[in-house]
Formats: C-alpha cells, structure tokens, sequence
C-alpha cells in the first residue's frame, strides 16, 4: 500500500514537473513578449538591428525556408520509408545500412549541418547566402526524424492489408497509394511536423547557409534571416534588444503551434475520408 | 514503384521550377541591373553594417547589400579569398594579415563600471586582475568599503570578453565571476542594482546610462578617464578599432560603400549601436 502510493506521488510528481517546466517557459515567454506584439510588428521590417520595428520581412523569410525544406524533404523522405518497408526486408543490409546511417545523422549537432549546408549548398553548389540553401540544409536535418516515423507508420499498417490487397490482385503500387500510404498519414505528418519542428527552431544551421539579411526576400536565391536566427541576435549580439526577441519568440512558439494543430487536423480529416469508405 | 519513382520525381522538378521561376522573371526584368555588395564577419559589426547598408541602399537603389556574420577571422578570410566583398573585423588587422587592407568605420572600448555609491574612485591593473581572480574579494582591500566584491563577468563568446581578458592577461577559466551576464545593458542593469559589484561593458553604453541618472560610475584605466573622447583620441588603452577589410584597393560600390561607412552621414548610427565614430 504504502510502496503503490509512493509510486504513484512520484509518477504525479514527475509529470507536474514536466507539465510546470513547460508552463513557466511559456508564461515567462508570453509575460514579456506579449506587449510588444501588433498588428504593425507583425508587417513591419526591422529597424535599429531590430530594437524598433517589425518582423515582416522574417516571417515571409522563415516561411520559405520551410516551405523550401518541407518540398524537398517529403518527397525524398516519404520515397526512402516506403523502399525500407515494402520494398526490402528489415534484416537486409541494405536496409540496415540505411537505417544506422539515419540513427547517426539524427544524433548530428545541428551546427555540423549549418557548416556542411555552408561549405556544399553555399560554395561548391554556388547558392550562396540564400533561403534556399538553408531550406535544403534543413531538409538534410529533418530528414532522419522524418523517415524514422514514417517507416514506423508504415510498419504498424497491418499486414493483413497487403495481403487482401495481393487477393484482389491489386498491383504493390496501387496498394501502396490507396491502400498503406493513406493507413500511414497520421505518423507520416507527425514525422513531418516533428522534423519541421527542429528544422523551424533551427538557428546554427541557418546562420551560416539562410544568413543575416533582414531584408524583405525577392526570391528564394536571397539571403534571409530566419525567426531562430533573429531571436538569436537579439537576445545575444544587440543591446537592448530583449525585449522585442521575447516577442520574435512568441511568434514562433505561435508559428509552430499553429502549423501543427493545422497539419494534425488535415491528418485526422483525411484519414477519416479514405479509410472509412474502404 | 516505377510509377512512384517517376511520380516523386516529377514534384520535386515542379517544386524546383516553381521555385527558381520567380528569380529568373526577376532578372528579366529591369530590376536584373542590381548589383550586390556581400559583407562577412564580426558578429559586433554585423547589426552596425546591417544599418550602413539600408541608408546606402535608400541613396542607391541598384544596390544590395547583403551583411552575413561568423566573427572577424572569418571576415578576414572572405575578403582574402573573395568570397565577400568586404570583410568586417572587430580588431586592428595581425601582422600575418598585412597583406589586406583596412579601414576603420567606428571605435569601441570598454570600461570596468561600479555603482555610483561605491567610495573606491580608481584600480589599478594589478587590483583588478586580483579582483578578476579571486585574490581580493572584499573593497576594503582596495580602499573601500567593508564589503565583499560581487565580480561581473561576460559570458563566453562576447568580443568584449575576449578584449578585456587580453587586456589583463587573463585566461577565462582564471575569472571567478558572481554573476555572468550577456549583453552591455544587461551589464549595467546588473551593477546600477548592486552596490557592491563590478563589470565592465562598452564605453558608449556606459556613458550614455552614466549621463541618464543610471548608478553606475566609469572607472579610469590606467591613470586615463574612460570616455568616448579618450577611445577616439586613442589614449584610452582598452580600445578597439571597428574594421572593413578588402583584398585591393576598393573600387566602384565597394570604395562608395566604405566612404560612405567613414562618413558623418552614419555617425548617428554608429552611436545608435553604443560605438564610436571616427569622422568629423
């Protein structure tokens, strides 16, 4: 008796603990980033190295970068994850090769990519500074999380459904699009939004490759600072600047939040749509 | 899987192409005459050039200038290898880099601060480096008050830091710092609210906080009042050039861009970022 209600103190007490870390850094990020933020911060360009103005420019310049990670790394990641699982035998060694590779470049420090994003994106690819350099750097990182759960997803989709799908004769193809991939979407977005997630709070990859430019982007050949980076120089490199990087913060906490409860929704809705008239 | 292949590859094409085509039909259009001037380097330049570069870019508007940070050995080496046209350097140019050129755009020094309250008026260099270490720990050994000394230090990564440390001879691991603060003002906020604590942050800062009823007090170095007059008549020893580095004798934009730079129309916003300015 006396040992199970231990347990279960410990077990709450850890969870409050948790679910208190969380809170306070919000409130803490909400109490003082909350009074610089308007409608004007919003669609304002930076000025004074950020102390006054807005975060306009930064915003469509995060926008793209993701944009730009997640049309590179989606594709790519939902191929490699559909070749681990259907198309070769989890005790290959291919497909342990892969796999290992992946666990390795998951536990990578983001900086090593920022460095590599530099040296291969920037100069011997002849981007530059520019968003799309840092969005195929980010693709890079997002990658592993991406086709970890991805496979995952697939994996759970039970095998009864590939064989009726060999019964009624339908080709791994069409099973494969009507049948497993639609089985798999909630865990394909959630190892997209997870490998977004890392990618949008990125700062050391995109310092180096997306760059310090906080001018309004012309196309994605530009240079352009990212949410992270801003935030990063503003609480760091300009004095007096804390103030409005609190408020850069909220904005993308917000950001992230609001990309992920869309993409979960669109993720339950469709699913919804294509398993239940099966 | 053939099908999917292709399927896959034709959306990544797409996305590429749709992706390149806004910059190609920029280009063509009259706005393809734009020519971009790239500045790399010290991250405590980078904001300052950051802001040269928008009033240049509103007085030339063909122009772009795009200012990307990494410190100043990395400015250093853009320019040599031409990687950008202009490298920023927060620190005079070493002997191993003569082959380069310089051009000094601000000044920045630093001064060690206590609260207005404080007694002590002066240190030397010997007190203060034994205050840095841990070796006096209390004010009245160096003719203060009986209190015990609250170091304030910078934390890793600031120039600010690695000028101070040079200055004293000092390795960071040597500093037995109380508190360990980032940025200038934070500095300050942290000694004006602590009669017994001692920092030190850039001069302009300090200056302007000291003449806005802050309670904070400048502390002279070496016999040498700590002011933005002494940093620009280069008397004050804890003082460090502002640089613009180029590989050859800067020609065209670039040459406009540093005259420009070195000019009084960016004075005021070279103070705006607590640094001083060389043109008069």
């Amino acid at each position: 008796m006396s040992t199970n209600t231990l347990a279960t103190c410990l077990i709450w007490l850890a969870a409050l603990f948790v679910t208190a870390v969380f809170v306070c850094l919000l409130a803490d990020i909400i109490s003082q980033g909350l009074t610089g933020l308007s409608w004007s911060y919003l669609i304002e360009p930076p000025q004074d190295a950020g102390r006054a103005g807005g975060i306009g420019s930064i915003i469509v310049s995060t926008g793209l970068i993701l944009l730009v990670a997640i049309a590179t790394s989606a594709p790519l990641g939902l191929a490699t994850a559909i070749l681990l699982t259907e198309f070769s035998t989890q005790k290959s060694t291919f497909a342990q090769f892969v796999e290992r590779s992946l666990d390795v470049l998951s536990g990578i420090p983001s900086i090593i990519f920022g460095l590599f994003g530099n040296a291969f994106f920037c100069i011997y690819l002849g981007l530059g500074f520019s968003i799309l350099s840092g969005g195929l750097t980010l693709a890079c990182m997002a990658l592993p999380i991406l086709i970890r759960t991805a496979t995952e997803g697939l994996r759970a989709v039970p095998n009864d459904y590939r064989l009726s799908a060999a019964a009624l004769s339908m080709t791994r193809t069409s099973a494969l699009i009507h049948l497993l991939v639609p089985a798999a979407t909630p865990a394909l977005v959630a190892g997209l939004m997870l490998g977004i997630g890392r990618a949008g709070a990125e700062t050391a990859a995109l310092i180096f490759t997306s760059g310090y430019v906080d001018r309004m982007p012309d196309s994605v050949m530009d240079s352009g600072r990212a949410l992270s980076v801003h935030i990063y120089d503003l609480s760091m490199n300009v004095a007096g600047g804390d103030a409005k990087a609190n408020s850069a913060a909220l904005v993308l906490i917000i950001l992230l939040f609001v990309i992920n409860s869309v993409s979960s929704f669109l993720a339950n809705h469709w699913m919804h749509k294509r398993i239940i008239h099966l | 899987m053939k099908k999917l292949g292709i399927i896959t590859a034709l959306l990544i094409i797409i996305v590429f192409a749709w992706f390149f085509l806004p910059m190609s039909a920029n280009n063509a259009s009259p706005k393809g005459s734009l020519e971009k001037l790239v500045l790399t380097g010290s991250s405590t330049v980078a904001p300052l050039a950051s802001e040269i570069g928008k009033r240049f870019e509103a007085l030339h508007p063909n122009v772009r200038v795009d200012v990307q940070t990494g410190g100043s050995s990395r400015g250093v080496n853009d320019a040599r290898t031409g990687l950008a046209n202009i490298g920023m350097a927060s620190r005079a140019l070493k002997v191993k880099e003569s082959d380069l050129l310089s051009f000094t755009i601000a000044l920045d020094g630093i001064s060690i601060i206590t609260h207005q309250a404080n007694p002590v008026t002066a240190l030397d260099r010997q007190q203060i480096i034994a205050i840095y270490t841990g070796k006096i720990l209390n004010w009245k050994d160096v003719g203060g008050n009986d209190a015990p000394i609250t170091v304030v230090n910078k934390s890793e990564g600031h120039s600010t830091l690695e000028l101070f440390l040079h200055h004293f001879g000092l390795k960071n691991t040597d500093v037995k710092a109380h508190v360990v603060i980032g940025d200038n003002q934070q500095g300050i906020k942290t000694v004006a609210g602590n009669p017994n604590a001692i920092g030190y942050v850039s001069i302009g800062a300090a200056e302007y906080a000291a003449s806005h009823d802050i309670a904070i007090k400048l502390l002279p170095l070496g016999g040498i009042t700590a002011s933005v007059a002494n940093v620009l008549n280069h008397s004050f020893p804890l003082s460090r050039p502002l640089n613009l580095v180029t590989r050859e004798a800067p020609t065209g934009t670039a040459k406009a861009f540093i005259d420009f730079a070195r000019s009084v129309q960016v004075n005021d916003l070279i103070e705006a970022q607590y640094f001083v300015p060389v043109a008069h």
